[in-house]
């Protein structure tokens, strides 16, 4: 995942069509941005088979533990 | 029966079953003692006095010709105010749905009726239940029944509360990132969140449909897991609970000699208050003494799963609430305002790549513990901070004491855990400090009975606060 921008966030509302002030953008920024490096930083490589509910595959074999 | 208010759940629901006490005799206690609390805890949003003592009146009727209607026949209980009913208010902490009127009755209050339960009242919370402190400029803030001036902790705050000050014999919650969690903790309460797809969030408040969790605070972990015994199991209402199990009565009564404790070795012993790390240590000797195996554990990046879950978090509370983010941005608060706007920062890709990571992410999770049973954990660093020092708008301080807060909450949402927060200890200011213990997938019943040993051997749990 790319650093946060202003922009970017400004972008993203546009598209889902929900008005957002610049200074607002700016803080959105500020406020995620560690969660969004610690991610970038980490280079996450998921299986290409995965799926969400992979999720419930693996939560499931505990049932029988 | 002294004072019937201050009886547990289990107590409560035993001593009427026995006709030691009256459902309206239990009643009574119950709506005095709110009388008493309200005007300075604030903690009900909404109170049914004269439906519920004819309710009251009706359950013992039934009892006197011999109809038992279920395992809490008769009891009151008061619920966060994101259970819908039918017909009935549920205004979710805001004024975006003042006044609004349920369609539907959530699955967790229809088991609870049908298991004999009484409704009592509606319980303050967060916005959305979009937040961990119990602010709520809409509603005012929850006060803590312990010190009025210090944070109940959010999303659940009204239940944190008033099951603390023994206005309802538990209540239930909910749990995304940690809102039964920190109430419990703060309030001196007893928490679970269960496993994830375990309890229906049919007919309740969204937040995160991945991350939602219904589950109860109450006095003790026995009366944690009776309310989930009744509340969990398949809902056709979530299909997200096509394969949860029936409760396992047999284990959550199972004796804790043997079971495997992981502790921590980073992340959850970090920025720990003095206190906070002494009932982490008087614990482990008491889990010890139960003949408990403790073990440390070598958790994989915390850091990594809890950013994870604020992806999620964040881009489905946006998702949910977008109409009106587009139509009445006006009548959020400006903090959920806010919060709600932090999930325009991820794209789908990013989206979708924090959802489809978790089942690898929990893989790696069970891996490491191995054969471990239950992580024991803080659940934040501290004690209550105090309204003030925990409101944004007093200054960015702020935002740095809600993260420390709130570290220790986001991984156990993420990976779908079970996790039963337990009185612990208390601060030089006499205020509760919970652990928690954090089960494997479906291993809700071994922290049940986990909790109900370590309840048994402390006091911790006993205290009751007085109003100053």
């Amino acid at each position: 995942m790319p650093d946060l921008s202003a922009e970017r966030i400004l972008t993203i509302a546009e598209a889902a069509r929900i008005p957002i002030e610049p200074q607002s953008a700016r803080r959105v920024a500020t406020a995620v941005g560690p969660a969004v490096n610690r991610l970038t930083a980490a280079k996450l490589t998921i299986p290409f088979e995965i799926e969400p509910w992979s999720f419930m595959a693996v939560q499931q074999r505990e049932i029988k533990r | 029966v002294t004072e019937p208010g201050l009886l547990t759940l289990t107590e409560a629901a035993g001593a009427i079953r026995n006709r030691q006490l009256s459902s309206v005799e239990l009643t009574k206690s119950l709506l005095a003692r709110i009388e008493h609390w309200q005007p300075a805890l604030k903690a009900l949003v909404r109170i049914e006095p004269d439906e519920v003592l004819a309710a009251a009146q009706d359950a013992d009727a039934a009892l006197a010709s011999g109809e038992t209607r279920g395992p809490l026949h008769g009891v009151p209980l008061a619920h966060k105010d994101m259970y819908y009913r039918a017909g009935k208010l549920a205004e979710c902490g805001s004024k975006v749905r003042a006044g609004w009127t349920a369609p539907g009755t959530a699955t967790a209050l229809q088991r609870l009726a049908d298991a004999g339960a009484l409704y009592l009242g509606a319980l303050h919370m967060s916005e959305f239940a979009y937040g961990p402190t119990g602010h709520n400029a809409y509603l005012g803030a929850g006060r803590n029944a312990w010190d009025l001036e210090r944070i109940t902790g959010g999303s659940s705050s009204g239940s944190g509360t008033a099951v603390a000050a023994r206005l309802t014999p538990a209540a239930l919650g909910s749990d995304t990132g940690g809102s039964i969690r920190l109430p419990a903790h703060f309030c001196g309460t007893t928490g679970l969140k269960p496993t994830a797809n375990r309890v229906s969030r049919a007919n309740a408040m969204p937040l995160s449909f991945t991350l939602d969790t219904v589950g109860p605070l109450a006095r003790t972990a026995e009366d944690c897991g009776l309310i989930l015994k009744i509340i969990g199991g398949p809902d056709p209402l979530d299909p997200t609970t096509s394969a949860a199990p029936a409760w396992d009565q047999a284990r959550a009564a199972r004796p804790s000699q043997g079971l495997t404790i992981g502790v921590p070795e980073s992340y959850y012993v970090e920025g720990l208050a003095p206190e906070t790390a002494k009932a982490m240590d008087e614990a482990i000797a008491a889990f010890q003494a139960l003949g408990c195996t403790i073990r440390k554990a070598l958790l994989p990046d915390q850091t990594l799963l809890s950013a994870a879950a604020q992806v999620i978090v964040t881009v489905e509370a946006a998702s949910y609430h977008a109409p009106w983010m587009r139509t009445r941005p006006q009548d959020y608060t400006p903090l959920t305002r806010s919060r709600l706007e932090n999930g325009l920062a991820y794209s789908a890709v990013e989206y979708l790549e924090a959802l489809r990571w978790r089942g690898p992410a929990l893989e790696e999770h069970l891996i490491a513990i191995g054969d471990i049973d239950v992580i024991l954990a803080p659940v934040s660093q501290t004690a209550a901070p105090t309204i003030a020092e925990t409101d944004v708008r007093g200054g960015p301080g702020a935002e740095a004491v809600i993260q420390g807060m709130t570290r220790f909450m986001r991984p156990v949402n993420y990976l779908g855990l079970p996790a039963l927060v337990v009185p612990a200890g208390r601060s030089a200011a006499n205020l509760p400090i919970g652990l928690q213990l954090i089960g494997r997938p479906f291993g809700d019943e071994t922290l049940v009975a986990l909790g109900s040993a370590f309840q048994a051997k402390t006091q911790h749990h006993l205290p009751v606060p007085t109003l100053p």
